[in-house]
């Protein structure tokens, strides 16, 4: 195994640093942005009682103190996940970030299961190929693909599905589907609960409700990944092994499969995994005002029309922590699978 | 070579003459819409008095592209939508060019704890989504241009240090540079002279074509509601205003709302790719390598 220990916790050790500076870069907006940041934090109350929350409020970021302490005392209470009750929900705000995130984490991964291969195989089709006029329109295509706006895409794709099939690709599951087959969701990922209960109607209502928005948000990968693949392997049979190989007469599948395909892994990796965390923002869109669909994007939307400020502090946090695991994760495994990587 | 023979010799193909063609066509829309609408005042969200009769009415000679919920000509609203999309891309990409390049070079040039930290910051505000920045400062100071400038800025200039510090990283090294150095040239002197025309020209391709890519994102951010306020001519805001203003059995019957605004931003994004794309090519030796088919 070509990966060191001392790699993964010297990675792990500047992912903490960069979460931190991420926790302080929110807690300064807080107090930079224009207004009282009690007053932000209490959630603009009126009402008879509204000195009191603010003051509560206050105490509980503890502005009476240096900016230091507050500051400390700030990524203490994320880090112990303790961020207060939500102004819009009245729960705690860490449950309403996770509550949406499992929604949206489901429709990415669904995603890109479908999008990465199709991508993967475009590009090889299309290097393989090149200068042929299929090539040219894969290219072109594409490059249209990367210059579409998710959220309209999706648009047009709920009205072509409603005006032509009368389905309305609204929600995560049917309510009513929900009520009479009993499903309950334990994980918060709908498709692998109904299947593990073996629940296939409200699967088949789930997947059919995924596909539309997938559609949509695939478009960003689809064209990234055909691109990235594309050059990849072009390059690749441009190397003196692949010469040798032909040269020797091995089969050409056998040099496609063997060695040029393996060297392209790694990179595709890493396209997909940045790409990943881009389409979290494509997702939260179309998700909300399109599809309907409750998850990170319903909870901006909430944040956005109750005037939460926590739940916006929250969204700051966690997103970018995200973005950070992913990121780290796509390092480690590529240390692991490409023996090049020195660590 | 320099960016005018560069523009020259890519004169020749098809692709970014095409993509020539398009971003002229919207700078003209951009800077000459006012006077090309037929209908300026709705354009910038004026509601005409006889509302109700013009409200919702498909593409016509009349309105090109239909009228929206409240009788405004559409036709007109986008054509000035063509300044904002114009004023936000061009302002984001240009502002955060400017932080990234002092940024980049600066962490290239002057290494040691300055390198450190802001290769860390990099890191950083690479990390964060642009959209919850936005969601943020909209809350904290109500709706406006500068919630999307922020809140993209924020993001997009690291991108810019980023690469702006491997291909400094690289230069700075240059026996030229160390003797430039020994010689007793100012740092000033080094950066503008040696180090800055080297790497500005790949960072405008690589501009030219983040353009469209900030263009989307804006979109997206207004399209949200959390930039400009509803009214304003924007193609992210019409579109927000055609999907929140109707049910959707009215909006079956009306699809013109979001064709038009969401086909341009399409379009404007594609001009910025297909002018950036060719002049890339052309810069980096690998990418023009010509294919010999081993295979």
């Amino acid at each position: 195994m070509p990966i060191s220990l001392n790699y993964v916790l010297k990675r792990t050790f500047l992912s903490i640093l960069i979460v931190i500076g991420v926790i302080v870069f929110t807690y300064t907006l807080l107090i930079i942005t224009p207004g009282d940041p009690a007053v932000k934090w209490a959630g603009n109350p009126r009402g008879p009682k509204a000195h009191e929350a603010v003051e509560l409020a206050r105490r509980e970021l503890g502005l009476d103190q240096p900016i230091y302490i507050q500051i400390a005392r700030f990524i203490y209470n994320v880090f112990t996940g303790n961020l207060g009750l939500s102004i819009a929900y009245k729960i705690p705000v860490t449950q309403v970030v996770y509550s949406g995130f499992t929604s949206t984490l489901e429709l990415l991964l669904f995603t890109y299961i479908l999008a990465v291969p199709v991508g993967v195989l475009l590009g090889l089709y299309s290097a393989l190929r090149r200068g042929s006029s299929i090539d040219g329109f894969i290219q072109s295509f594409s490059v249209v693909l990367a210059s579409t706006p998710t959220f309209w895409l999706a648009t047009i794709i709920v009205l072509v599905i409603y005006s032509t099939t009368g389905f309305l690709p609204y929600g995560r599951v049917s309510s009513k589907l929900e009520i009479t087959t009993g499903f309950q969701s334990i994980t918060g990922f709908y498709l692998l609960d109904s299947l593990l209960q073996g629940n296939i109607p409200v699967f088949l209502d789930v997947l059919t409700r995924l596909i539309p928005p997938a559609l949509a948000i695939s478009v960003y990968p689809l064209g990234v990944i055909t691109r990235v693949t594309r050059t990849l392997i072009a390059e690749a049979l441009l190397e003196d092994y692949v010469k040798a190989g032909v040269a020797w007469g091995v089969n050409r599948t056998t040099i496609l499969k063997h060695f040029v395909f393996r060297s392209i892994i790694p990179p595709i990796i890493q396209t997909s995994g940045l790409a990943f965390v881009y389409s979290m923002v494509d997702a939260m869109v179309v998700e909300s005002l399109v599809f309907g669909r409750p998850g990170l994007g319903s909870i901006l939307l909430d944040a956005l029309h109750k005037a939460d400020f926590r739940v916006a502090l929250a969204l700051v946090i966690y997103l970018t922590i995200f973005y950070i695991i992913v990121n780290t994760l796509v390092d480690i495994i590529q240390a692991i699978i490409d023996p090049r990587v020195k660590l | 070579m320099d960016l005018s023979r560069l523009i020259q010799r890519n004169l020749k193909k098809t692709r970014f003459i095409i993509g020539v063609v398009i971003t002229t066509f919207i700078l003209f829309l951009a800077l000459f819409s006012p006077w090309i609408a037929p209908y300026p005042r709705e354009g910038y969200g004026y509601v005409p008095l006889e509302y109700e009769n013009r409200k919702l009415q498909p593409p016509s000679l009349n309105h090109l592209f239909g009228t929206d919920v409240l009788g405004r000509d559409l036709f007109s609203r986008i054509a000035i939508g063509a300044s904002t999309a114009i004023i936000q891309a061009f302002t984001v990409i240009f502002l955060s060019l400017l932080i990234g390049l002092f940024a980049g070079i600066s962490a290239a040039y002057f290494k040691g704890v300055v390198e450190l930290v802001l290769n860390y910051l990099i890191e950083l505000f690479m990390a964060i989504p642009a959209i919850v920045i936005a969601l943020f400062l909209r809350l904290s100071t109500g709706p406006g241009l500068h919630v999307v400038i922020i809140s993209l800025v924020t993001t997009w200039w690291a991108w810019y240090a980023r690469i702006t510090y491997v291909y400094a990283k690289s230069i700075v090294e240059m026996d030229y540079v160390v003797l430039a150095k020994l010689s007793g040239l100012s740092d000033l002197k080094i950066i503008e002279r040696h180090v800055l025309r080297n790497i500005i020209q790949p960072i405008t391709v690589q501009a030219i074509s983040d353009l469209g890519s900030a263009l989307l994102e804006a979109s997206a951010i207004n399209f949200m509601g959390l930039g400009l306020p509803p009214g304003h001519p924007d193609w992210g805001v019409i579109l927000y205003e055609g999907i929140t203003s109707l049910s959707l059995e009215a909006f079956i019957r009306a699809p013109w709302l979001v064709v038009f605004p969401g086909l341009f931003i399409l379009i404007t994004t594609l001009g910025f790719t297909l002018i950036a794309d060719p002049l890339r090519e052309d810069l980096d030796p690998r990418l023009r390598r010509r294919w010999r088919l081993w295979f």
